[in-house]
């Protein structure tokens, strides 16, 4: 993200933690939410179908296009503090 | 990370080391309230049957896939909207501002 020179090291660090969180949790929300739509819940056996696959790939990215327009909107609403 | 001093990336790293741990427990517990919603129904004996242990395994072995798969495209989209967002500000700064 930002790289600024003189920035005070405590701050750094914790902007770095905060971003780190920032996205473990968005991976975790679209291994949830991705579970949920795609997988079939009859547990025939432990692998993965092709039809399954395609829809986790799709999932993702749609999922990842949700995240930049919520950040948009959010943005332009004047501010995410 | 890589702006950081020699002693901050250490900082970093710690918690990063702490996080995944934690995250791990986490994991681990949320796959097991997972599979017993999804497997176990019933309650007649004490004992898992074999229908159920099979299911919990395949419950197991379907999720853990599952988060794999979604992890490799995690880290895909966002090397590319980083490469899109590097683009953006070389663009910006050779343009000389907005």
């Amino acid at each position: 993200m930002a790289q600024q020179g003189g920035q005070d090291p405590a701050a750094a660090i914790e902007m770095a933690k905060q971003e780190m969180d920032y996205r473990v949790a968005l991976f975790n929300a679209m291994v949830s939410s991705c579970y949920e739509k795609c997988i079939d819940k009859r547990y025939k056996d432990g692998e993965l179908s092709v039809g399954e696959n395609s829809c986790i790939d799709r999932c993702s990215s749609k999922y990842w296009q949700v995240t930049g327009i919520v950040g948009q909107m959010l943005g332009s609403q004047g501010g995410m503090h | 990370m890589q702006g950081l001093p020699a002693d901050q990336q250490q900082q970093l790293m710690q918690a990063i080391e702490q996080m995944q741990v934690r995250d791990s427990l986490r994991m681990y517990n949320t796959l097991v309230e997972r599979c017993f919603k999804d497997c176990v129904e019933s309650f007649r004996r004490k004992d898992l049957d074999a229908t159920e242990e099979k299911c919990v395994q395949s419950c197991c072995s379907k999720f853990m896939k599952h988060s794999a798969r979604v992890g490799i495209r995690f880290g895909e989209l966002s090397s590319e909207a980083e490469t899109q967002m590097q683009q953006m500000m070389a663009g910006q700064q050779a343009g000389g501002g907005k």
